[in-house]
């Protein structure tokens, strides 16, 4: 047997992701970020650092000197903020993220309790995986990077009926719809789902996402816009709620995922 | 349910393992020979969207078009065998006896004239739909709404009784757990899903898979961790993704082994499914050929292995195609060709008796541009094996081990300067160590402990498990 150890592999790999390693520490980036206010940057320390076992400590002791929107805002939000940045400069992996979510799931529910009234979420998605498709772990991510972004998620699960998905966005008149599907085949219920909403006089943005569907084929039908990837959702449902319809949202897609430059 | 289980290796040592030989090659379908000499390559192919909207226009795009395409292909270019995979489409799972059984049938009426008239060796495995949803449950009687557990028995049925020569599944038991822990990196949880509840689900399900499969004189060939171990290997990605650490995804792979081995234990005799990138593994313990995917497959995916992987392929695949045209054909024409020339290649090696040096040649080429080729290495996956074989007789303690080894072996190799980790892959090797070395000796208290620890885990019913 050779000595598949003694190759000197450099000639044929790079390992480019070795080479882009961020100098910076997740420690640098949060001080630049964090709230003024020692009790509420407390609670963001604890989002930023995955401390969930204090985090309701920490949001109890905040709310003894500010608001619970003030918490919510300025110390649980910023947080979830802060950790978006460290993950978005390729620090933080998806797991920071997802244990920060729980984190702030379980620091918004004491916050919640001290409240008046409801919590005002941002906006209301409806999410869903496409009729036949058991997949789902894609639209589970999306649905927390969301619901950490300020939004309220309506989450009708996997392998949803058609008629199932148009119901609800009947009823509940949403912000944004989502749907996932792994398969080609189970992603041809995205078009009925616009057909059926459109003759029921109902438009709005229908994010489609998932490892089988590509943006021609969600762009071959009303109102379906594209997501390459879960981390892109926050961002397009922040443009829905400024006003921009699916047109616009779509005619815009390259600038706001890609970068590119075009107009507004 | 009594199942052999492995206590020792069937291989004597890693270098024994090679391409286009295993130590139970197999003879089946159309005269087909598997691991006994050549490596054969295995397309594999999706229907276009719409396509399944008549009974009529899913067995045209099948049989007329994709099955076709492809053995006008494989003779065109002079290929002396192909095995087709056909991994059934949703529909086709739920409804078996209209939708798939026409196309089935089909698709062996078209082999069977292409080896009459040409003499070609050919074969048709099916990869049944595996839908079971944990919520639903899993087991019959346990899903009234969809009833998918019935479904895939049904599928089996009409799979074996109406032209497959192969059968296979993705199974998803302990899927669950499994994606609740990947996405917060919990090798514990990782462990308890595929590991214990996968194996414990494997056990059940490939003991009526083998049943059925030689009651009608069909191969029962084997499963892969494709809800499982792919997730977190496609997760981890390459050199531009962060979702999951590659070192994390290589530990789940090793211990996604110990739980694909569960079919052969319960009788199945391969070829695995190619997908199942832990078949070497699973081929070092058990002698049975196996299926592999590597850079033949970016029609698919991408991974980070492309040549490694064939070290020890028995079949060669593209893991699947939407049918499309392509400029040199239809989308299976091309890939066939793909496959079918580095099939051809392995093949040739072996004519030549230089075989083993094409195998290394690979595997040194993907050897450290990951974690997860490099513990997948047939070096370092039979030592895997031999870790698991060691436990044999406990699904936990066997899988444990499994990712215990794999944990080992690139902390080793980082320790000397060889595979390089980026710092987040080491710091989750060592919370993976540190987690799964926590762990007790006893499977029973394991047990007890991750009941409750994911008690509350979305879809997750003990009961499918019946526990």
């Amino acid at each position: 047997m050779a000595d598949l150890d003694s190759i000197n592999v450099e000639p044929f790999l790079k390992r480019y992701d070795i080479v882009m390693e961020s100098k910076e520490s997740p420690q640098d980036i949060a001080s630049r970020m964090y709230p003024a206010e020692p009790a509420l940057r407390k609670v963001a320390e604890d989002i930023v650092f995955l401390k969930n076992k204090n985090i309701e400590a920490d949001v109890q002791a905040a709310l003894s000197e500010f608001s619970p929107n003030e918490v919510i805002d300025g110390g649980l939000l910023r947080g979830i903020e802060i950790v978006s940045e460290i993950y978005d400069r390729g620090i933080y992996y998806l797991p920071h993220v997802m244990v920060a979510a729980d984190g702030f799931d379980k620091g918004i529910k004491v916050a919640e309790k001290a409240l008046a009234g409801e919590r005002q979420v941002k906006g209301t998605v409806v999410m869903h995986a496409a009729e036949g498709d058991p997949h789902d772990i894609g639209k589970n991510i999306a649905a927390v990077l969301l619901k950490s972004n300020g939004y309220g998620v309506i989450d009708l699960g996997r392998d949803v009926a058609v008629d199932d998905v148009v119901k609800t966005v009947l009823d509940k008149r949403p912000d944004v719809l989502t749907g996932t599907a792994l398969m080609t085949t189970t992603m041809s219920a995205f078009p009925r789902v616009a057909e059926k909403l459109q003759e029921n006089g109902m438009e709005l943005p229908f994010i489609c996402a998932g490892g089988a569907v590509n943006r021609g084929y969600v762009e071959s039908f009303p109102m379906g816009i594209y997501a390459d990837k879960a981390a892109e959702g926050p961002r397009l449902v922040a443009k829905s709620m400024e006003g921009w319809d699916w047109r616009k949202i779509r005619e815009n897609w390259d600038k706001l995922i890609r970068g590119e430059k075009g107009e507004e | 349910m009594a199942t052999k289980k492995f206590k020792k290796m069937e291989y004597g040592s890693a270098d024994e393992m090679v391409f286009g030989e295993s130590k139970y090659p197999l003879s089946y379908g159309l005269g087909l020979k598997v691991g006994s000499g050549a490596v054969i390559p295995e397309i594999n192919f999706a229907p276009r969207p719409g396509s399944e909207k008549t009974v009529e226009s899913l067995r045209r795009e099948y049989v007329d078009y994709i099955t076709k395409d492809v053995l006008d292909r494989a003779v065109t270019l002079g290929f002396s065998s192909v095995q087709l995979e056909n991994e059934w489409i949703s529909q086709m799972g739920y409804n078996s006896e209209t939708l798939a059984k026409p196309i089935v049938a089909g698709q062996k009426e078209m082999m069977r004239k292409y080896h009459d008239e040409y003499g070609i060796a050919c074969a048709i495995r099916h990869t049944i739909a595996d839908q079971r949803e944990g919520d639903g449950g899993l087991r019959p009687g346990m899903d009234s709404r969809h009833n998918y557990p019935e479904k895939l028995l049904e599928s089996l049925e009409v799979a074996c009784k109406n032209g497959a020569d192969v059968v296979s599944i993705e199974s998803v038991g302990g899927k669950e757990i499994a994606d609740y822990a990947v996405v917060r990196q919990d090798i514990k949880g990782w462990l308890f899903g595929i590991g214990y509840l996968g194996s414990l689900d494997m056990e059940w399900l490939w003991t009526q898979m083998v049943d059925v499969a030689k009651r009608n004189n069909v191969v029962p060939g084997g499963d892969t961790n494709c809800a499982g171990a792919n997730t977190a290997m496609f997760m981890a990605g390459g050199y531009l993704d962060k979702d999951i650490p590659r070192t994390f995804s290589a530990v789940t792979r090793a211990i996604a082994a110990a739980r694909t081995l569960v079919a052969i234990e319960c009788g199945a005799t391969g070829p695995d499914k190619d997908c199942g990138y832990e078949g070497v593994i699973v081929k070092a313990i058990s002698g049975r050929p196996s299926a592999q995917e590597g850079k033949g497959a970016q029609c698919a995916h991408a991974d980070l292995m492309g040549n490694l992987i064939a070290q020890a392929c028995d079949l060669w695949s593209n893991e699947s195609v939407e049918y499309h045209p392509e400029f040199g054909g239809s989308s299976v024409q091309c890939w066939l060709g793909v496959i079918g020339y580095e099939a051809a290649l392995m093949t040739a090696s072996k004519q030549m008796k230089t075989d083993k040096i094409l195998r290394d040649t690979y595997v040194v080429s993907d050897r450290f541009r990951s974690p997860e080729a490099f513990i997948l290495a047939y070096d370092n996956a039979y030592k895997i094996g031999q870790a698991i074989v060691e436990h044999g007789e406990s699904y936990y303690l066997r899988a444990k081990a499994a990712g215990l080894k794999a944990a080992e072996l690139i902390q080793e190799s980082n320790d000397k300067g060889k595979l390089k980790l980026t710092k987040e892959e080491k710091d989750a090797l060592s919370r993976v160590s540190a987690d799964l070395r926590s762990l007790p000796d006893d499977e029973g208290k394991f047990v007890d402990w991750a009941l409750k620890e994911y008690a509350n885990v979305p879809a997750f019913n003990p009961k499918n498990y019946e526990l």
